[in-house]
């Protein structure tokens, strides 16, 4: 079976391909395998700095972790975040689910990790990636979107106290293992 | 009608969700369910389904999961081509989209390996099915089942279509931007209406889809709107390439989509066949579209109501001689023998100058396009393989027996597209005329015309086509608007005749 659905389209008898439609509905998420694949080729082969990912040591590529510098000149800057990324067996046309692991105080992330960033909700096209996400997360940290918080007292600190608001950042952030 | 009533009705309509259980493709049916869904809602939607299954018999329900419209059109493009029986056609469609993959990058701005995979199940289903066509026309429309059913390769597909006609947005903008509501320009709305997984189809992406995906292939589209608007009639609004409000190809198929706001189904007027007959009866099933939707190019209605009754007086020509080809059984009386005699018409153009006028004719499928004749070539073997078929129970028996009758009978539709025929004046003798690969259907009935042919015209649309020579493998033309790649389909085929003698006899 799997040596049927690995060859090429159209190369079978005309037999044989009216028959393909059984067992391909059976390998459900083989698409999405191969489309995270390239991802992870993409991220390995390319030098964007300061994002990382890669799957779960459990073996599924359908959860990985990943890790962001906080960029300079923001108060992020020397820390390290993890994230978890879990793709839905319809990615890539559907958003992964980002959670930060790493505690955060962030105006666009509450205290369960859970994050606020359109392009992971109704703004998710396939055109977007494992590094487009990671990218975008990492300006967020330096742009926070203070217009629609999930942590009130963050996104008013961001404004009116950045001393109070990098303290909180320090205070907040501690390494974590991987669970 | 207490105004209660009216509130609940329309709450009823702004409720109405489509289906979300099912599958994502599901069968066609009889368009009388539409009419039964709606037998207890306001009486304007009474009216208007009552008199839908009249001019569209059957329909095909889509899941409406926020793909429909995207999931309908493309589904209907391989549908018609499957029924247009014509590999060589499916072939043009995978160098054709392969060629804008190209276009996807250049122009849309997507790298490579977003739409890769995508790519790969569009292209991979066409090849499929070219290699099915030959062999089973109804192994295709399985495998095109199947794959649209199967949630992963359908969304494949679809995110292409998506990303074909956020592509074609952006290099095309002129005639579609003052469509974009709002600030959100191409780009934004390219991201949040095109590319956005889930996102219902609006009336700009069904353009831009059938801009990129349908005209260039030939194929109109007839987009049927039920809504609760005045009347007793649903509206509907045809998308064709038009020059001057004339189609430019009149005789291309039309693919026919209902819509309800915010949903999608697929609508077909094959009155008297099933799908899987389309190509033996394919002038049955789409002339009368063309027809109705074209009334303005048409003028030939009496013509052909009397054309049975005059066939009659030929049936007993020449039927021995007939008999002396090898191959041709004995025909049924009365049709056959007429058409036989005439056929040399038909034989002239597979392989005639003229047909170079569409260049997919003439192209890369001889074989195929005699497979598709033969069967209509032979009408004595027909009866055969229609009687095989369960679908033919649609058919009303005795007709069964003369598929010919039947056409003309049933339908008098056909009748502008055979006068076509008449303005040849010279045919090549009659010897020519059973030598396979050459002679397509020499029993339409279109050649009964001869005197609705002579003054058959249509204006000088069609020869326009002629004008664009150039090969699919060009991208360039993608960026013309008005680009129309001709091909040869054997439901086009009579209107290409027209453009035949359109040409003779200017």
């Amino acid at each position: 079976m799997e040596d049927t659905q690995n060859s090429a389209p159209g190369t079978l008898p005309p037999a044989q391909a009216a028959k393909l439609g059984a067992p391909r509905r059976a390998a459900d998420a083989q698409s999405t395998t191969k489309r995270l694949q390239t991802e992870l080729m993409q991220l390995m082969t390319s030098s964007a700095p300061g994002i990382s990912a890669f799957p779960s040591a459990d073996g599924n590529l359908l959860s990985w972790t990943a890790t962001i510098e906080g960029p300079d000149d923001t108060p992020y800057a020397g820390l390290t975040f993890k994230l978890s990324f879990a793709f839905p067996s319809n990615y890539p046309y559907a958003p992964p689910t980002v959670l930060f692991k790493t505690p955060i105080y962030h105006p666009n992330v509450d205290f369960s990790g859970r994050i606020c960033l359109d392009i992971l909700k109704d703004k998710w096209t396939a055109a977007y990636n494992t590094q487009t996400v990671l990218l975008s997360l990492q300006s967020l940290l330096g742009e926070p979107n203070n217009a629609s918080p999930l942590n009130g007292e963050a996104a008013e600190l961001w404004d009116k106290d950045p001393a109070e608001f990098k303290r909180k950042v320090l205070g907040r952030h501690r390494d974590v293992d991987e669970e | 009608m207490a105004a209660d009533d009216l509130d609940a009705q329309e709450a009823l309509a702004r409720e109405f969700q489509p289906s979300l259980e099912g599958p994502l493709v599901g069968e066609k049916k009889s368009s009388h369910a539409i009419t039964e869904e709606y037998a207890k809602a306001d009486p304007v939607y009474v009216a208007k389904t009552a008199a839908l299954p009249q001019k569209y018999s059957h329909y095909r329900p889509i899941l409406g999961d926020g793909n429909c419209g995207w999931r309908a059109t493309g589904f209907s493009y391989f549908e018609t081509l499957i029924s247009l029986r014509n590999a060589a056609q499916l072939e043009e469609e995978v160098a054709r989209m392969t060629s804008l993959n190209n276009f996807l990058t250049t122009v849309g701005g997507f790298q490579e390996w977003v739409f890769e995979d995508m790519v790969d199940e569009t292209i991979g289903l066409l090849k499929e099915l070219a290699a099915l066509i030959p062999n089973s026309v109804e192994a295709a429309q399985e495998l095109l089942m199947q794959r649209f059913n199967n949630p992963e390769i359908s969304n494949a597909i679809i995110y292409h279509l998506r990303l074909l006609a956020s592509s074609w947005l952006k290099g095309n903008p002129a005639p579609y931007q003052d469509f974009i509501q709002g600030d959100l320009g191409i780009d934004g709305y390219c991201k949040e209406w095109l590319e956005a997984p889930n996102q219902e189809i609006d009336h700009l992406g069904i353009m831009l889809l059938i801009d990129v995906l349908l005209k260039p292939v030939g194929f109109a589209v007839e987009i049927i709107y039920l809504d609760r608007s005045a009347g007793s009639q649903v509206n509907s609004h045809m998308f064709q390439d038009e020059e001057d409000g004339v189609p430019t190809n009149p005789g291309s198929p039309i693919i026919h989509l209902l819509y309800r706001p915010s949903h999608y189904d697929i609508l077909y007027k094959d009155n008297n066949a099933a799908f899987l007959l389309q190509q033996q009866v394919g002038e049955v099933v789409v002339n009368p579209n063309i027809q109705v939707n074209r009334a303005t190019s048409f003028s030939h209605h009496h013509d052909v109501r009397s054309t049975p009754s005059s066939l009659h007086g030929f049936s007993d020509l020449d039927m021995t001689a007939l008999l002396s080809i090898p191959g041709f059984c004995a025909p049924p009386p009365s049709h056959h023998g007429f058409p036989a005699q005439y056929s040399p018409v038909e034989s002239t153009f597979p392989g005639s100058p003229i047909s170079a006028v569409s260049p997919a004719s003439s192209g890369p499928s001889p074989g195929n396009t005699s497979s598709v004749s033969l069967a209509t070539q032979f009408p004595p073997q027909q009866p055969t393989q229609i009687l095989a078929s369960p679908i033919l129970s649609a058919f009303p028996s005795p007709e069964t027996q003369l598929p010919i009758h039947n056409h003309t009978s049933q339908s008098n539709p056909i009748g502008p597209p055979l006068s076509s025929h008449a303005p040849l004046p010279s045919h090549p003798p009659l010897p020519s005329e059973l030598s396979p690969p050459n002679s397509a259907s020499s029993f339409r009935p279109s050649k009964y015309e001869w005197e609705a042919a002579a003054d058959w015209q249509e204006g000088p649309v069609v020869f326009k086509t002629s004008t664009f020579k150039n090969s699919h493998y060009n991208t360039a033309h993608y960026n013309n608007p008005n680009f129309q790649p001709e091909e040869w389909s054997p439901d086009c085929e009579e209107s290409e005749n027209g453009s035949k003698s359109r040409k003779r006899s200017t």
